[in-house]
């Protein structure tokens, strides 16, 4: 079932906790979390590194089940998703960009790309033609059978998006995605996925720990050790006041 | 899904080289040794096959020529000569003694027979002519071949001089091979004439054989009396009980290897491509998809392995034929479908023994 914009909170989580254990230690590594994401948006979840931002991104991917509060996938409960549906819901309805991209590095650009959508259930010879197709429109057909391995961080951080977008999911999860990008290259790519979002209505969550990209989020929350501690949404210069006051 | 398996497997080249190499060679040693047991086999028996007389006689503690003792008197053959329905009788001496040539000395499978009979000679004739008198010995071609003899050469029994008339075929049984001379000089070499191992009946057609068998062991105390088809099964065991235990041995040794190698490989594939297989989970991979994976790398060095297996076997059994002639193989092609047959059962084995690790990759693993 697809819901529509007009549903909004495509991701609701509400007093969500995470905790690890390790024989008689537990890690608080999410605290009391509670955030929307809706249509049309790009929130940016901003904080250092171990603040707890990549358990939240893996929570809402139903990649793992919050110890306690509830959390909502595309109005449902994650608890009422069986593993094949939430297998078929990041297929289909959620995009991923990684830390350095994590292209298949055995696989051809097309194949990257194909790949995607050939979880989504489309066959192998579809598969190719539309992904062709999406890396015409990125300008970046001419990489089509190159691997991964020979392109250029810029090129990488391309052929990352259109895998992500490829089945034109309405939720897509960004994990540090200009990490190792250069300032220009990760505002490109920020931008794209703006763009996305806005024109495309549908929702990007970016964790990131660089400062720099929050200027074109539409909504900043910023994570310390598992904890949302400010929120900001609007102008810019509001987002860089929360930056300002935060570091 | 195949594509990726095989885009990882070529990415590094070298490994899957090594690994195909390592398979094909199980597969040639399975291959030779169930085509070396199938040369012995029929080295073994074909004397037996062959030689088809209706029934087989030989004392009763004895139920085979390959591994019993049997002392019977010719003189005992009029006696079954005389019984309603038998055609004809001939004796049979088997030896095992040692022939020379110059320096070179070797042991033989010595049998001695009547030229005169319809069987109890060679069970084919390669090069040559059969023998037809006391001074003549027909050798077993590999056995001639590995000690460089030809026809027309004289070698020499105790001290006796005899000639090689004739090289024969499937008279070849590894350890030991047939060689054929007549009883007189048989029994002149063991110095006891009137001794035989065994007696050849053949009936006349139409004959009650069981009626015979029986008159035969009444005729004759301490004797056992087999048809052909009986006979033939007797050795056919006897060297299964004897030979296969070390076939079967050598042969699972050869699969255990077969299956370290590729769960090797396997796993150490896995661990490299974890990263990968943490993304195809985080990116929504059907379930069963990386399994497949394997099993479907796995499946396809293992046919790698077999033709490369399949295609060194021929030219490497022709090359330690030449070397050690001794060694006869008999390939066929239900052999190669056996061999092919356990290697991809074991290749499935191996892949469910690397899938292990896949249990402890984690979708998570992606993000950093």
């Amino acid at each position: 079932m697809r819901i529509t914009s007009h549903q909004k909170n495509y991701v609701q989580l509400e007093g969500v906790n995470k905790t690890f254990i390790d024989g008689d230690r537990e890690f608080h590594a999410i605290k009391n979390v509670s955030l929307k994401a809706s249509p049309g948006e790009l929130l940016v979840l901003l904080g250092p590194s171990g603040s707890g931002k990549t358990t939240l991104l893996t929570l809402i991917a139903g990649l793992l089940s919050p110890t306690s509060g509830s959390l909502s996938l595309f109005g449902r409960s994650v608890e009422g998703y069986s593993n094949k549906e939430l297998q078929l819901l990041r297929a289909r309805r959620i995009g991923f960009i990684f830390q350095d991209f994590l292209l298949i590095d055995s696989l051809h650009v097309i194949e990257n790309i194909a790949m995607v959508l050939r979880f989504s259930g489309m066959k192998r010879s579809d598969a190719l033609t539309a992904a062709g197709k999406l890396l015409d429109q990125f300008n970046i057909g001419h990489l089509a059978r190159k691997l991964p391995s020979k392109l250029s961080q810029g090129e990488k951080q391309r052929v990352a998006v259109a895998r992500a977008i490829a089945n034109n999911p309405e939720l897509i999860i960004a994990d540090e995605p200009t990490a190792s990008l250069e300032t220009s290259q990760g505002f490109d790519i920020i931008k794209l996925l703006h763009n996305y979002a806005v024109e495309e209505e549908r929702c990007v969550i970016v964790a990131t720990h660089d400062l720099r990209i929050a200027d074109l989020a539409d909504r900043v929350m910023r994570v310390v050790d598992g904890e949302i501690q400010e929120e900001c949404s609007g102008p810019i210069a509001e987002i860089n006041q929360l930056i300002v006051v935060g570091s | 899904m195949r594509s990726y398996s095989a885009k990882i497997l070529t990415g590094q080249p070298l490994r899957l080289a090594i690994t195909i190499a390592g398979i094909s060679l199980c597969i040639v040693m399975m291959l030779f040794l169930l085509a070396a047991y199938h040369g012995v086999a029929n080295g073994s028996v074909e004397y037996i096959r062959k030689n088809r007389s209706d029934l087989w006689v030989l004392s009763s503690n004895a139920w085979n020529i390959l591994r019993g003792t049997s002392i019977l008197f010719t003189e005992d053959t009029y006696d079954i000569e005389n019984i309603p329905g038998v055609e004809s009788v001939s004796s049979v001496l088997f030896l095992l003694t040692g022939i020379k040539k110059g320096d070179q000395q070797a042991t033989v499978y010595l049998t001695g027979f009547d030229p005169e009979a319809e069987s109890g000679g060679p069970p084919r004739i390669v090069e040559g002519r059969s023998v037809e008198n006391d001074q003549e010995i027909v050798l077993d071609g590999a056995f001639a071949s590995k000690f460089h003899l030809s026809v027309g050469e004289v070698i020499k029994v105790r001290d006796t001089e005899l000639k090689i008339v004739g090289l024969s075929g499937g008279t070849n049984a590894l350890v030991i091979q047939y060689a054929f001379v007549t009883l007189h000089r048989a029994h002149l070499i063991v110095g006891y004439p009137g001794i035989a191992t065994c007696f050849l009946v053949n009936a006349e057609p139409g004959a009650d054989l069981d009626a015979i068998a029986d008159e035969i062991k009444f005729e004759l105390n301490g004797v056992a009396v087999y048809d052909h088809e009986t006979f033939l099964k007797n050795n056919i065991q006897e060297l299964q009980t004897g030979f296969l235990p070390f076939i079967y041995t050598i042969a699972a040794i050869g699969v255990v290897v077969l299956t370290t190698i590729l769960s090797l490989l396997l796993s150490v594939n896995i661990l490299e491509k974890r990263k990968d297989f943490a993304v195809f989970k985080t990116l929504g991979s059907p379930r069963g998809f990386v399994s497949g994976m394997i099993i479907s790398q796995s499946i396809m060095i293992s046919l790698a392995g077999c033709l490369a297996g399949v295609i060194l076997y021929f030219p490497l059994v022709n090359f330690i034929e030449r070397v050690t002639p001794e060694i006869s193989t008999k390939t066929s092609f239900l052999q190669i479908i056996s061999v092919v047959a356990v290697v991809l059962i074991m290749s499935v084995v191996s892949s469910l023994i690397s899938m292990q690790r896949l249990r402890r990759i984690y979708a998570l693993e992606a993000f950093s």
